[in-house]
Formats: structure tokens, sequence, C-alpha cells
């Protein structure tokens, strides 16, 4: 499900500039969201994620799971990056998410405007509090199972299955609130 | 729909877009959604809204923002003194042998090749002398104190350059012009400094252990060897790393405060446990005088503050700690005698 998870390089296995972008193209949203999610500052983020792709076209690296690689790198990097300890005790799963970091570009009735279905749907999944809106891509986007993104985030299979549940039961009110609209 | 019949589509979905599931496995999910759908009439219509609704959210709609955040990994990319094309190339060449069976390989070695765009960076450098801290405004407004005997290079496109790389040996405080599209590096002995824009200290001075304190900001610290980095460290504000050259490991600690790392700005000289041939070092950088004593110190530390005094005071100091005996002659320092305690 999602794209597919082999492209990326040709058959000869040899880094080129095209492939290196498409892979930089593919992955951006789900793991700029994650890297985000892990460091909560989009500067960072956007750092630990280039910093990660720069090494890995620096040292030629061959990947053979490229979507397990990048967000276990991305992970790490993460890790390094020393976060104040007050903020963790504000962690509390499954509750009140963080405060919102919002990367907007459309809202929604721009996009009843177009009258782009698709636009319309990830202009809602935007929509939602960030660990969810997260998870839904890890899911929708990169095709993680449960267990990963579970793990990817530290949290509980249930927890993951509770967040997708409530996304689509969200996306779903929204679109039969607005049903006339596009159908 | 509720959040059991949810998860029952969610679950159905699943075993059905996994290769791997068996025909029984995606049959008997079929049929407990089935079983649900019986149960009321409306229920058919609400699934296959459901499934549009997968279906539709199955692809992200490219919004281009990617190209932006791409544009500065191609950048640095370039920038990057060799991408490593010293593959060897080998051009095969048929000639009027091959008809006979033989192959014959030709090594081309064009190791510099392609990537190589210099055009010409003219780079300026400025040198504290011994006794001496320099202020430079560099050409992106950035500031710069320079300690005595340290210097500093940079290129004089600095401003319009995509990566604003800059040079330092020995020590300097830092006040980056914040420029989030234009990430500041510092490339030093042994180590690599990035930041967007903050207030930093470096000591990097040769043979001694590196360290970079951050006094407002993110700074990011990375082992630079042979112009390959390691991962990097972060760092906040009263933070520091300290570059381990014998483990090569960036080791991070807390300060209490991170403004006494460049107190040097104001003639201030603090030694913790610092070995006595960096206290000479220091002092006779400071004091541009240099320093000669009759024996080693090699196993001697030194835990103590000056303000801006002068060096009589100083070696007064350690005149009592070490018991030693001093005479300045002109700008040399003898020191005679003298035990750690």
């Amino acid at each position: 499900m999602g794209e597919n998870n082999t492209a990326g390089f040709n058959d000869n296995k040899k880094f080129d500039e095209k492939s290196f972008e498409d892979l930089y193209r593919r992955m951006y949203p789900t793991l700029k969201k994650y890297a985000i999610y892990l460091v909560k500052d989009i500067e960072d983020a956007q750092l630990i994620l280039n910093d990660v792709f720069i090494s890995i076209w620096k040292n030629e690296t061959i990947l053979s799971n490229e979507k397990a690689y990048l967000f276990r790198a991305i992970k790490n990097a993460a890790t390094n990056y020393y976060k104040a300890p007050k903020a963790n005790l504000l962690r509390i799963d499954n509750e009140e998410e963080a405060p919102e970091i919002i990367d907007l570009k459309e809202t929604p009735s721009q996009a009843f405007q177009n009258k782009d279905r698709k636009r319309m749907l990830y202009a809602l999944i935007d929509q939602m509090p960030e660990r969810r809106r997260l998870i839904f891509y890890m899911y929708r986007i990169d095709g993680f199972s449960y267990k990963e993104i579970a793990a990817l985030l530290d949290i509980s299979v249930r927890t993951v299955e509770d967040h997708l549940v409530k996304g689509f039961q969200f996306l779903q009110e929204k679109v039969l609130k607005n049903s006339a609209e596009f159908r | 729909m509720d959040q059991d019949t949810w998860k029952l589509v969610l679950e159905y979905l699943a075993v059905k877009e996994d290769l791997r599931s068996s025909k029984a496995e995606i049959a008997l999910m079929e049929k407990r959604l089935r079983d649900w759908v019986d149960q009321d009439s409306d229920r058919e219509e609400q699934l296959e809204e459901v499934l549009l609704l997968w279906q539709d959210t199955a692809q992200l709609p490219d919004d281009g923002l990617w190209k932006e955040s791409f544009a500065s990994i191609k950048e640095q990319i370039e920038q990057a003194p060799l991408r490593k094309f010293k593959i060897l190339k080998w051009w095969p060449a048929a000639t009027a042998a091959a008809i006979i069976g033989a192959l014959i390989f030709f090594i081309a070695g064009d190791k510099k090749s392609l990537t190589v765009n210099q055009n010409q960076v003219v780079w300026t450098t400025k040198t504290a002398a011994p006794g001496k801290i320099i202020n430079v405004l560099l050409p992106d407004s950035s500031e710069i104190w320079l300690n005595s005997g340290s210097s500093i290079s940079f290129p004089q496109n600095l401003k319009h350059a995509g990566i604003r790389t800059v040079k330092l040996n020995g020590e300097a405080f830092f006040k980056v012009k914040r420029d989030p599209a234009h990430p500041f590096i510092v490339k030093s002995q042994h180590i690599q400094t990035r930041v967007l824009g903050t207030s930093f200290n470096i000591r990097a001075w040769k043979n001694y252990r590196p360290e970079v304190t951050v006094l407002t900001g993110k700074v990011a610290v990375s082992r630079d060897s042979a112009g390959t980095q390691s991962a990097a460290v972060h760092l906040l504000p009263n933070q520091k790393v300290i570059y381990n050259m014998k483990l090569a490991l960036l080791v991070r600690e807390d300060v209490e405060d991170a403004k006494t790392s460049t107190d040097w700005r104001i003639g201030k000289m603090y030694f913790n446990k610092t070995p006595m041939e960096d206290v000479f070092q220091t002092i006779s950088r400071k004091y541009a005088l240099k320093v000669v004593s009759d024996r080693s110190f090699d196993n001697c530390e030194l835990t103590a503050k000056f303000d801006n005094v002068g060096i009589e005071d100083v070696l007064r100091t350690l005149e009592l700690t070490f018991d030693i005996h001093y005479t300045i002659n002109k700008q040399i320092i003898y020191i005679k005698g003298g035990r750690c305690n």
C-alpha cells in the first residue's frame, strides 16, 4: 500500500541524482513530520532530515529497505539531539496532544472550491492533531504496519490503532457534512 | 461509523492489501465484514463510502513543499569538495584484437573530474596577534571576537553563499546573523559547528581538545575528519560539547553559566584542572610572552580564576601554588623549580 518502496535506485543500484531527488520527494512529507514530532522544532527537524539525506549521498549508502532505514536514521539523529527534560514530562500518551505545529498550505474550504477531492482530504488530514496526523501518514502513505509505527513512535500498538480509527472517523464525519460538495 | 467497525474495516483492508495474505484469510475478513453489512439496510452504502475514502487517501497530492528544502541539500552536495567520483573509469576498448578474443581495458584515471566548479572564491584571513583581541564583522553582519593568537578565514562572497562557511584556528566567540535559509558553518580542528543564528564560543587550539559552548540558540556540532562529518550533537544554551581526541568522541555537558566561556573577551582567565602546559600557552598568548621552564610540569594541573590582571599577579599566584621562582626578561619568563601539590 502507499507508494512503492523499492524504486529510487535503478537496476545497477548506482546512485544518481534523479533517483536521489525522487527518494527525497517521496519520503519528505512523512519523514519531516516524524522529525518534527521527535524534536518539536521545525528548523531542527529540517536540519536533521537533510543531514540524513546528505550523509546517504556522501557515503553512497545503498539502501535495501530505504523506508525503514530512513525512519530509523531520523530516530537516531533525534536521539542525539538533546531535549530539555522538562519537555519530556509533558508527554502523556493518548491524552491532550502537544501544542500544534502547523504547516498548513491550503484550507479545506479552498480545496472544496478547487473541487479536488484528494487535496481536500489531505487538507482535512492536516487538521488532525500532530500525532494522529503523523500516524495517518505513516500508515496510509508509507505503508507501515501498526507494529512498525508503534516502535518508531515508542507508543503501544493499541494507541496506534486508536489514532487511526479516530482519524478515519474524523475524516468520514467531515466528508459526510460536506458530501454535497464532492460526490 | 463506530470505532469497532472502523477497526474491522482497517483490518480487512490490511489483510486484503497484504500480498502475503492467503485466500482463506481474505475470505474470513470478507465474511466478517459482510456479517456487519447484513445487519442493517444502510450499511452497504456506508461501507462503500468508507472504501472510497480509503482509496482516495492512498496518494498524497504533491504540494511541492519538498522542493525548497531539497534545494538546500543540493547546494551542500554541490559544495562538498569531492563527491567521490574517484572510481577509475574503465574504457573497454574493443580493438582489432577483440576479433581474436582478447579484450583490452584502458584505465583512464580522471580523478578530479566533473564537479570541480571553483569560481575562484577569494578568502580573507584575520588574525589576532598575541596579546590582542580583535573584533571582526563578517560580510553577512555576523560578529566575531578573536582571542589572542587565533585566526579566522572567510570567503568574500559570504553574504551570498548558500552556506556560510568560515574556518577557525584558535578560539573565538561568534554572534551569527540569523538566516535560516543559509546555515552558518565553522570548520575548525577536528570539529565542524553548524548553526542558523546564535551566539557561541569555540575553543579549537592546536593540540588541545576542542570545545563549543552555546550562549543562545541552537548549535549542531559534528566530528570532522578529512571532510567527512559524523552525526551531529545538538546543543542548547548553557551546554557545551568537548571533543575527546583519544576516543574520537563528542561529549555533551551542561555548564552553569555559558557566558564565562567568553570572559576571555574582557581579559579574564579560567583554569579548571587545566594541565600546566596549557596554562603556560594561554598566558603566553594573552600577554604576548614566552614561557621557559627548566623542568616539565607534566602531571600538574591548575584550578584558578584571574580577573583582568597583570602578568605579575598571575605569576605570583603560580609562585604560591607551585613553589616556583620566576624572572622576567623582556618578553621571556624564566621559571625555575616548582612542584605539584
